[in-house]
């Protein structure tokens, strides 16, 4: 038995599908390409297949870390290759190879993040992303309650920076992820719109890499 | 074309993945190379659609063909349909999000009556008027199929055609035709008058329809050539038709979402309140091996790790052993299950049992239908009080501790007595837990009782009768719940009103097409859901277009009267259900087709032959 980590793109369409369909995706994706699977032992068998992080609905993934367990003698190339065969559009392994780090080491994630010049200038996105007074709400817990919590958003924003392309403002964002603390970028847009008083929503988010605290990318 | 305004949409509703397709074996083709184009709509959710094995079928029959790009819609939830509306979004098609406007059919199936606001909903919703006389142009075709439209007469003016009995062969005479006309540059009309020359297509404008003073129909008179019967077509040979090598995979979880196969057509059982058992008739069994090797390939397409064997009864399959022999040979090995849901309770056997127990045993659903062994025999349901808790000592010694039971109330005949016997019948089976030695330890028995309320329905021998009226199947509710012996029996209703909008449409005919119209039009849909029924709408579209409901849900009918679906034919004589109907009401009970044949006349329509 060994364990392989595959890179998915999930792109297009395919970022309405939610976290927790993609499981069963890639298990039938697995089981059309014929791929000696190792299977949990005891009462309900299943195959092991770990999707390192969460995406949220709605943004596009690049580079998204799935770890499988193979038994059997099976080439990464050969895996991969069987894997895009069978993949719903939308849907393709870029890369598979043996894990380098843990996945608890998973601290931010990378995002391209477009906006219409018509909905927001790059000026005002600039003041929102530098007010320092961004904030959102999260759904939290207090004890065995369910809360909605205020997260200052401001003070997670890593790195930012903006750029225009293709009439559209590309901001490219370093946000936390991983198991601790998550931020995505609706969440940030959505401050964003609130901190200026406008509805604002991206034309397409994008994580593009995962990455280690010291920010070097996560393998 | 659409998908920037979706992009806009999508994120603000639930479950978006319904609007978007793309799934994998989802049909994309070049819509400048197919002639025609064709909305294969579904009258409700996503996850119920998707789930419907016939959509699957008849889907890829349809994208077999060269000239033919066959796309899927389905009911948008509300929040969608809210966001559509304010968004000016037409009702689009899945695989290409082009608008059903422009395409040459929108094809519904109808699987139950209360979907009918749905229909109305979705043509709305494409900018289409709902009435078929207000649709002007050959394009597009507004056609009908599935269980329903064996009394389509409710929703008549809403529908260019019904296509009767089993689709795989008659849509594509239709299309074929249509295709013809379509070339010919002829009018609706025109295509409908041909088409009406088709075995199995029902053309309701060429029926004109007369009533007596009392309401009752007085003649249907056809017109231009038109069939004075249509009769529902069936595929005479499972093992040659097209059956799909794939399905469409959904990205998120639908109510079945696996594999299922059709092992058989039609039912030997003769159930006097199933409509399914007569309308599928004749029997005809599908071969062990075909479909194994279905499975086989489809299990390979889909990556589905569940074959679910379904038809009307699984365990009155001849050849189950074979089959079951076939698929665990492989199945096991590449860790699919096999499951086999309508097993009845008379040929339950320990060793099919062994076979089917994979890993999973929480509950087993049995359907005694009633209580007590008269009304048993009144509907022909021919299964004895032995036989049902001989199956729960099985069950109960196989590890299972948990029984749901179905019944109906208000069958006809019924008295206090066999109200009585449901709650009697359900603490023998409480019992029979208890004094199981073998029983599950350390665990208590729970057994669900499940009550419907009784529909009477066309083409079966209690086409006649006069549905319970919601006073009393109250009542019949109460006297249920204040007898039951045991604290250990969970009981469950079906929502009153909503059994009697069913019964109302199942046996209605055309003037109920104004009446579906008018609740539509108060916001009315999505009937079937309880939490979204508005009872006091469908009440005021019924008093505003002075329409009596109890007409069509609570009058016997006397054998005589001409019924508003007697110029269909499922080939079930008459003559057949009258008789069935008389046995009924002397409590007496007819053997099912392997036994001896009772001579229902379903065989016509398979040159005289059964399956049996």
């Amino acid at each position: 038995m060994f364990e392989v980590r595959l890179r998915l793109s999930k792109t297009g369409k395919l970022k309405y599908v939610s976290h927790l369909d993609m499981f069963r995706i890639m298990q039938r994706a697995v089981r059309r390409a014929d791929i000696p699977l190792w299977y949990t032992e005891g009462f309900n068998p299943h195959p092991y297949i770990s999707f390192l992080l969460a995406l949220s609905l709605g943004v596009e993934g690049i580079n998204e870390p799935v770890d499988i367990r193979i038994v059997g003698e099976m080439t990464t190339a050969e895996i991969k290759d069987r894997l895009n065969n069978v993949l719903p559009a939308g849907l393709e392994i870029t890369d598979c190879s043996l894990p380098f780090n843990k996945s608890a080491e998973i601290t931010y994630g990378a995002y391209d993040v477009w906006y219409s010049k018509e909905d927001i200038s790059s000026d005002k996105l600039f003041e929102a992303l530098s007010s320092g007074e961004l904030s959102c709400q999260k759904s939290g817990k207090s004890g065995r309650k369910k809360i909605m919590k205020t997260v200052n958003v401001s003070e997670h924003i890593k790195k930012f920076s903006l750029e225009e392309a293709d009439g559209m403002i590309l901001l490219k964002v370093i946000l936390p992820a991983g198991s601790t603390f998550n931020l995505n970028p609706l969440q940030l847009t959505q401050s964003v719109g609130d901190y200026l008083g406008i509805s604002l929503t991206p034309v397409r988010a994008v994580r593009t890499a995962l990455l280690c605290e010291d920010l070097s990318e996560f393998r | 074309m659409q998908d920037f305004k979706l992009d806009k949409i999508l994120p603000l509703v639930q479950k978006p993945a319904r609007y978007v397709g793309g799934e994998l074996n989802s049909v994309t083709k070049d819509k400048d190379k197919v002639d025609i184009r064709y909305a294969f709509c579904f009258p409700d959710s996503y996850e119920i659609g998707m789930s419907h094995l016939g959509i699957k079928i008849l889907y890829s029959v349809a994208n077999a063909r060269e000239d033919t790009w066959c796309e899927r819609v389905f009911a948008p939830w509300p929040d969608m349909e809210e966001k559509m509306r304010e968004n000016n979004i037409p009702l689009f098609a899945l695989e290409s999000g082009d608008a059903i406007k422009d395409f040459d059919f929108i094809g519904f199936t109808l699987q139950y009556e209360l979907c009918y606001t749905n229909v109305l909903n979705m043509l709305d919703l494409a900018g289409l008027p709902v009435k078929a006389k207000d649709r002007k142009g050959l394009a597009p075709i507004v056609m009908g199929g599935g269980p329903c439209a064996c009394n389509p007469e409710p929703i008549a003016e809403f529908f260019d055609l019904f296509s009767l009995g089993e689709g795989e062969e008659l849509n594509s005479e239709i299309m074929d035709l249509y295709k013809e006309h379509k070339k010919r540059g002829s009018t609706k009309e025109e295509f409908l008058v041909d088409a009406a020359k088709i075995e199995g297509v029902y053309v309701p404008s060429l029926y004109d329809i007369s009533y007596n003073e009392d309401g009752t129909v007085k003649a249907v008179t056809p017109k231009n050539g038109a069939p004075e019967k249509v009769t529902k077509r069936i595929i005479k040979d499972l093992d040659s038709v097209f059956y799909p090598e794939d399905f469409v995979v959904p990205f998120i979880d639908v109510v079945h979402d696996r594999v299922t196969h059709e092992i058989f057509r039609g039912c030997i059982r003769g159930c006097r309140f199933c409509q399914a058992g007569f309308l599928y008739r004749p029997i005809r069994e599908k071969s062990p091996e075909v479909i194994n090797e279905q499975c086989k390939k489809l299990c390979e397409t889909t990556g589905y790790d569940e074959i679910s064997l379904c038809s009307l009864s699984s365990s009155d399959y001849t050849k189950m052993e074979e089959l079951l022999n076939l698929l665990l040979d492989w199945t096991g090995e590449k860790k699919i299950n096999v499951a086999l849901p309508s097993l009845r309770v008379d040929n339950f056997s320990e060793e099919l049992m062994k076979k089917l127990t994979g890993v999973r045993k929480s509950g087993l659903t049995f359907a005694p239908e009633a209580g007590t062994q008269r009304m048993r025999d009144v509907i022909n349901k021919n299964v004895t009080e032995e036989e049902m808790l001989e199956t729960a000592r099985i069950a109960f010694s196989g590890g299972y501790c948990a029984v749901k039971l179905y019944f109906m109330l208000g069958l006809p005949t019924e008295t206090d007595e066999d109200v009585e016997g449901i709650g009697k019948l359900a603490k023998k089976v409480v019992d029979e837990f208890y004094n199981n030695p073998d029983r599950p330890q350390g665990k208590g028995v729970t057994v669900g009782v499940s009550a419907s309320s009784f529909v009477p329905k066309p083409f079966t021998p209690f086409q006649w009768e006069p549905q319970a009226t919601q006073d009393e199947l109250k009542a019949k509710q109460e006297h249920l719940k204040d007898t039951l012996p045991s604290k250990k029996i969970n009981v469950s209703f079906h929502h009153i009103p909503t059994s009697f909008l069913e019964g109302v449409f199942a046996r209605g005919d055309r003037r109920l097409s104004e009446v579906i119209e008018l609740a539509w039009r108060k916001g009315c849909k999505f009937d079937g859901w309880g939490d979204m029924f508005l009872y006091e709408k469908w009440l005021e579209a019924f008093e505003e277009t002075n329409v009596a409901p109890e007409f069509y849900a609570n009058r016997k009918r006397e054998y005589e009267e001409i019924l508003p679906w007697d110029h269909l034919d499922y080939g079930v004589s008459k003559k057949f259900l009258i008789n069935e109907n008389k046995k009924a009401h002397n409590a007496e009970t007819t053997a099912h087709c392997r036994q001896k044949c009772a001579g229902c006349g379903a065989n016509k329509l398979n040159g005289g032959h059964c399956d049996v």
